[in-house]
């Protein structure tokens, strides 16, 4: 990462905000990050350096000294990024697109009430009722999906490791191991293999020390220190180590010149949390739902108030009667809905091992249509693993599965034999000890990626490697150089009679090559000519474009007379042959591909999911590893391999040809944003290889542009900008930092790839489920609705009360739509494209219309003939009801005539409205229950689907019921909420209405599956 | 994504808009070609048609199912209410509250009187309902006895209630300070008051409060009886000319000539103490008369 292109990659994070004042505030913020990165600190000279920091480089800083500086600059740690306020977060949780809604009704209510009061209307306290209700369940569903947060936040902060990482620091001359964040500018501290680098170190000696800085740079290759500037950036040169970098092997000592949130690290963590966070698609959804809500609620208002007006009703009264229109639309119930469908399926995501922090991120995930993926740990097992061996003029395959459930190569010749015992002596690495109960890949090792490859190998396919080497006393050795590229070891023979000396030795092939005049083929030793070198080099060239690492193994018994017993070697001058040695065989070693990947990725193809190889990788290797987990398809070819293929030059390539692409960082530094797009839209297959994270968010911005819903995995700490940019930001559990499980949305607890599939496939499903019980809540808004509307025009006693709706939206409905959350998927959702987020919403026209129109009209139809049926069994019948409304709500009229000449009280009356309310309660509830299995499929027949497979929706309709029986008929409840102790009959008269809403449906789920893409299907398909 | 939240002007919202109602290109009038538009009428026409006359089906059904004398249910009417005339309202009681000196104020009243009892006129009540009446039992008609097959009707005629029947005092009392009220028990088809043998059902009222602004209560007819033979009712088809009895009370107001009466038609079939009912089988009201 160059010190220009880290630049240009902070402003970019500066131009996302779009608010001014923020901007400015951020650019300035901005400024003072870029004057700080200036630093020098590299360049000077150690002397320099000393005074500065006023330190010395062999005693430290003396102790007091240092408790200033602590007590001036404070600890060292990263500062948790200032999380929002838990006071802000509840307020958010109130303040959704379905919440907005809600308040304005229940602010409306509040005023409808305040009117009614001020005219001296005392008996309708309903207003005040609904208002207190809708802000009761605006933070209620608050309350609870706070509650989801929350408890999602603890499962992340529980895997903070809360052991105080130790630092060996010299202060007063004296070497003491501290915790880390007592460490101020100036310490001189001692790193060594294995280490966490405490802070941002100028190092002063170091020995072979090398650093893995993947957290910061990507880039997976070790990277050596030392105390040399060799680069003015400070990013680049090799006498700095980063903190939060960790140290592979060597030891070094080191001037601590930043710490905290003054570190790189700490810079780049705290700049993160100024990435805007995206809107998730349910969001854009639901507020795109409340707009078409709203849109109807007003213009049936409207409609009304100028009919109310027209009939003849005063201004004010005319003015409530719209109000409780616009009222009568809110979907009261449908908040709970969505929240509990969606954290039904955040808790089975949880036991897939994918924790969801922000609880739309569950659908977001449904949405996906690319996901750009890290290579190492998500793709792969994050373990250099043996993968080939090249011996007898012949590849073997060794097993790479996780378990070692694979099959094995034959190891029935002589040479294998040669070149296990090349391979397992030829090695520094060791077990840690008291592992013996641990299958071998998992136990711990030290020593480098691989050489644990080679013991872990070694040891399963020879057996006791530490006794192996035993017995084979070694002499001397030569650790591996950058210079000679080789590592030999010496070793005396396990027969104690034969007295010769034996040479291993291992590194590039190329190297190693250079060295031999012979090679062993089955247990011979041949000359090397020229048919087998040209052999090995095929070899060779087969291993590397498969994109392992390959080594290349020899020996050489020394002669006995030359090399006598008790011989003095010197590995420095070595003073012994270490040419015309024998080859024995190379071994290739690659972080093979997670036994569940390909599958996964094939998966994703087939759901239309574009997988997107986002590494900071070796192109070759990525390529191989992509080609391996089947992100490039068998027969894709690159550009390159088109020109290779009709031997013209790459530029005469018509790029559309070529389906898969392979970008590497360098490249993609060159390229604007117009061909990153192109490249993007012409290749399907992408893989982009040694890119540092920062590119991961150009990537990411640019797929956002072609229109994707875009899934990124991360786990270091600079990946945090692309995680919060990308719609949803998936972090690694084991292996991610806590910046980027910070910016993401959900947690891989797994670090498995397959696990995001899982995710997709339940988002879709949610999806598909949300949509049911979106429709099936709507529905009964029309029959909630259309009483008022008659009740209005018609003047006929109300047939229905605010508090028994309140008790269908929130009482009674809220179970069985909840339950509508466990429908099986009715075809396989993973076969279909991911959804278009402009063309297919979550409510469209054909959902809102065939509810509201066509299924709430016809249970409209079944609660006025139940209420007729009251009506006139009682002694009201249907034409005289109609303008009877103002006599019948009369409370000084005591003896109002029914059809029959008897004589009514107000209160006799008012208990017959309450019976109404009943009877057209249970009307609903009938119809809703046909609703709710009609509302099972949008496509197949409720038959195929299965009645009874949804055990959760059967016991939902039967606790409708139960709770419908227990309203009417549990003694008081007619003067608590309205609800009369019907007959038994009027409970069935709604019945022929629900058959028929269940018939029709079947009916047109007939013709849509029938006649797909017919008008039927346009109209009617929801 | 990034193309969905991009900010749009007004400018270009009301340019979408505006493709949205009229498209040319696909030559869609909000959203739909008017080809379309058509089609999509037609199937809610015809699905509205089907639905309205499935609707009239089943109210025909249900009303061809119902007896025209008697309602299938009476689950509200269990207990007849009881009022009082005149029936103004105070803030929520019935107050009778007059001005003797004001004859506005006191015309209000036995205007009202007068209005009520014109169906109970003497000369219209022997014209409609010829039948002689036995006094004293119940007059139970199990056939349709009387022309046009109705049952028959006992006449209850204005002079019955003697001292108020505003013949002999067009004032009803209210020119002075003894005023009178009407009351009357609501009808309930087959209702019976009381066990047939058992004594009829009578008025009494009590003063709750003013006690001793109360001088003398007086009932018409005697003892404020309601006679059975009135019971049971069968319904305005089969009684199409039917009167409720009336009993009219008489209060001699004294002293501050205010009380708070209560009167309740005293029977056992009669509940009374419906606490959501205030109007059940008594009623409460406030006597007022100021000079």
């Amino acid at each position: 990462m160059s010190k220009k292109e880290s630049y240009d990659m902070f402003e970019m994070d500066g131009d996302l905000d779009k608010k001014k004042k923020k901007k400015q505030k951020k650019k300035e913020k901005l400024e003072g990050m870029k004057r700080e990165m200036d630093i020098d600190d590299h360049e000077i000279t150690i002397e320099e350096l000393e005074a500065r920091y006023n330190t010395s480089v062999t005693k430290g800083l003396t102790s007091a000294f240092a408790a200033q500086v602590l007590e001036r600059d404070g600890p060292n740690e990263l500062k948790p990024p200032k999380g929002t306020p838990e006071y802000v977060k509840f307020a958010r949780q109130l303040a959704g697109g379905l919440q907005c809604l809600m308040w304005v009704a229940a602010v409306i209510c509040s005023i409808a009430f305040g009117i009614e009061f001020a005219r001296g209307n005392l008996g309708s306290f309903d207003n005040l009722y609904l208002a207190i209700t809708l802000i009761a369940v605006v933070v209620v569903t608050g309350c609870f999906g706070y509650y989801q947060e929350f408890k999602s936040t603890n499962i992340i902060a529980s895997f903070k490791n809360l052991v105080p990482q130790q630092a060996m620091v010299i202060r007063d001359g004296q070497k003491n191991q501290i915790n880390a964040y007592q460490l101020v500018v100036g310490d001189l501290v001692e790193i060594k293999g294995g280490d966490r680098v405490p802070a941002d170190i100028r190092i002063i000696t170091g020995q072979s020390c090398k650093v893995d800085n993947s957290s910061l740079t990507g880039e997976s290759e070790p990277q050596t220190r030392n105390a040399e500037c060799t680069h003015e950036n400070p990013l680049e040169t090799r006498n700095i180590a980063f903190f939060s970098t960790t140290c592979l092997e060597g030891v070094a000592t080191g001037v601590i010149i930043n710490t905290g949130d003054r570190t790189i690290i700490g810079r780049i963590a705290s700049l993160a949390s100024g990435v805007g966070n995206e809107k998730t698609p349910i969001a854009i959804e639901i507020e795109h739902f409340v707009d078409i809500i709203a849109g109807l609620a007003i213009f049936f208002g409207f409609t009304f108030f100028v009919v109310a007006m027209f009939i003849g009703y005063a201004f004010l009264e005319a003015m409530i009667f719209f109000m409780a229109i616009v009222v009568a639309y809110v979907p009261e119930g449908l908040l709970a809905t969505v929240t509990v469908c969606l954290s039904l399926t955040a808790k089975r995501l949880a036991r897939k091992n994918c924790v969801v922090k922000n609880l739309e991120a569950v659908e977001t995930l449904g949405s996906t249509s690319v996901i750009c993926s890290d290579k190492t740990g998500t793709l792969t097992q994050n373990r250099m693993t043996v993968a080939h061996l090249w011996f007898d003029n012949q590849i073997h395959a060794a097993d790479t599965t996780e378990d070692q459930s694979g099959q094995s190569f034959d190891q029935s010749s002589e040479t294998w034999r040669s070149l296990a015992r090349v391979a397992s002596l030829c090695n520094r690495a060791t077990f840690r000890p008291d592992q013996d109960g641990v299958p071998i890949p998992k136990r711990l090792v030290v020593g480098d990626a691989s050489e644990t490859a080679l013991l872990k190998f070694t040891e399963l396919t020879v057996g006791n490697v530490m006794d192996y080497r035993n017995r084979f006393k070694k002499v001397t050795e030569v650790p591996f150089n950058s210079t000679n590229k080789f590592q030999l070891s010496i070793h005396e023979l396990e027969d104690p009679l034969d007295l010769r000396y034996l040479l291993v030795m291992k590194g590039a092939p190329e190297r190693i090559m250079e060295r031999c005049s012979t090679i062993l083929i089955k247990g011979q030793e041949l000359p090397l000519d020229d048919q087998w070198k040209e052999a090995f080099q095929t070899a060779y060239m087969d291993l590397g474009g498969l994109g392992e690492r390959v080594l290349g193994f020899c020996h050489l018994y020394l002669n006995e007379k030359e090399f006598p017993r008790g011989y003095q070697f010197d590995a420095d001058e070595m003073n012994f042959t270490t040419s015309e040695l024998c080859f024995a065989g190379l071994i290739s070693m690659i972080d093979p591909p997670r036994a569940t990947v390909p599958d996964a990725v094939m998966k994703c193809r087939t759901a239309g999911i574009r997988v997107v190889m986002v590494t900071g990788d070796h192109p070759i290797t990525a390529r191989a590893i992509a080609a391996n987990v089947g992100i490039i398809s068998e027969g894709s070819e690159t550009v390159e391999d088109i020109a290779q293929r009709k031997r013209i030059p790459v530029e005469q390539v018509n790029k559309s040809e070529a389906r898969a692409c392979v970008i590497s960082g360098g490249q993609l530094k060159d390229m604007s944003s117009d061909e990153l797009d192109e490249a993007l839209r012409n290749h399907p297959e992408m893989v982009f290889a040694r890119t540092s994270p920062q590119q991961k968010l150009i990537i990411v911005e640019s797929c956002q542009r072609l229109g994707s819903i875009v899934a990124v995995t991360g786990d270091g700490v600079n990946d945090s900008p692309a995680l919060k940019k990308a719609d949803i930001g998936v972090a690694m559990g084991i292996a991610g930092s806590d910046a980027a499980k910070n910016a993401a949305d959900m947690i891989l607890l797994d670090d498995n790839f397959a696990s995001i599939v899982t995710g997709v496939e339940q988002g879709r499903l949610i999806f598909d489920n949300l949509k049911k019980s979106i429709a099936y809540t709507l529905t009964k808004n029309i029959p909630e609705l259309t009483p008022y509307l008659i009740y209005i025009t018609v003047s006929v006693p109300l047939p229905l009360g605010c508090i028994t709706i309140l008790f269908i939206e929130l009482a009674t409905d809220i179970f069985p739509s909840v339950s509508l959350a466990y429908e099986k998927a009715e075809s396989d959702i993973m076969h279909l494209k991911p959804r278009n987020p402009r063309r297919d919403r979550l409510v469209n026209e054909a959902l809102a219309v065939y509810s509201y129109f066509q299924i709430g009209a016809i249970q409209s139809f079944a609660g006025f003939t139940d209420y007729f049926t009251a009506m006139a069994q009682e002694g009201w019948f249907p034409l005289l009801c109609v303008g009877l409304r103002s006599q019948w709500e009369d409370v000084h009229l005591q003896d109002l005539q029914d059809s029959y000449g008897q004589e009514w009280t107000y209160s006799q009356r008012l208990y017959q409205e309450y019976t109404c309310y009943t009877v057209f309660f249970v009307s609903i509830e009938i119809c809703q229950i046909s609703d709710v299995l009609i509302r099972k499929t949008r496509r197949l027949s409720v038959f195929q689907q299965g009645f009874f497979r949804n055990r959760v929706l059967v016991t939902a309709i039967v606790f409708q019921l139960c709770l419908g029986n227990l309203l009417c008929y549990c003694p008081g409840m007619p003067n608590i909420f309205n609800f009369m102790p019907i007959r038994v009959q009027w409970w069935f008269v709604p019945l022929p209405y629900g058959i028929l809403i269940f018939v029709y449906d079947e009916i047109r789920k007939l013709g849509v599956r029938r006649h797909p893409g017919s008008w039927w299907d346009q109209e009617l398909y929801y | 994504m990034a193309a969905l939240k991009e900010k749009r002007t007004c400018g270009q919202r009301c340019e979408d808009f505006g493709h949205f109602v009229w498209n040319s290109e696909n030559g869609t009038l909000m959203g739909r070609t008017p080809e379309k538009w058509v089609y999509i009428s037609l199937y809610y026409v015809a699905f509205y048609v089907v639905m309205t006359s499935l609707f009239s089906l089943a109210i025909w059904v249900l009303m061809y199912t119902l007896s025209p004398y008697a309602p299938d249910y009476q689950d509200r009417l269990t207990s007849p209410g009881v009022m009082v005339w005149p029936n103004t309202y105070g803030e929520e009681d019935v107050e009778i509250s007059y001005n003797t000196s004001d004859k506005a104020s006191w015309m209000g009243m036995s205007n009202i009187l007068h209005e009520f009892l014109e169906p109970y006129n003497d000369t219209m009540q022997l014209q409609c309902n010829p039948h002689n009446c036995t006094k004293g039992k119940y007059f139970i008609q199990n056939t349709y006895s009387a022309p046009k097959h109705t049952k028959w009707v006992c006449p209850f005629t204005q002079s019955m209630l003697g001292a108020c029947s505003g013949l002999e005092d067009p004032t009803f009392g209210y020119n002075c300070t003894m005023p009178c009220v009407i009351i009357k028990m609501n009808r309930i088809i087959n209702f019976l008051p009381t066990n047939s043998s058992s004594s009829p059902p009578y008025v009494n009222c009590t003063v709750l409060s003013g006690q001793n602004n109360v001088d003398k209560i007086e009932y018409f007819p005697n003892n404020g009886t309601m006679d059975p033979s009135y019971f049971p009712y069968y319904g305005n088809l089969a009684q199409p000319t039917y009167v409720n009895p009336l009993v009219a009370v008489r209060f001699s107001l004294v002293g501050e000539k205010q009380a708070k009466i209560q009167c309740r038609v005293v029977s056992e079939k009669i509940s009374y103490e419906n606490i959501h009912d205030p109007y059940e089988g008594k009623v409460l009201f406030y006597l007022k008369a100021v000079k």
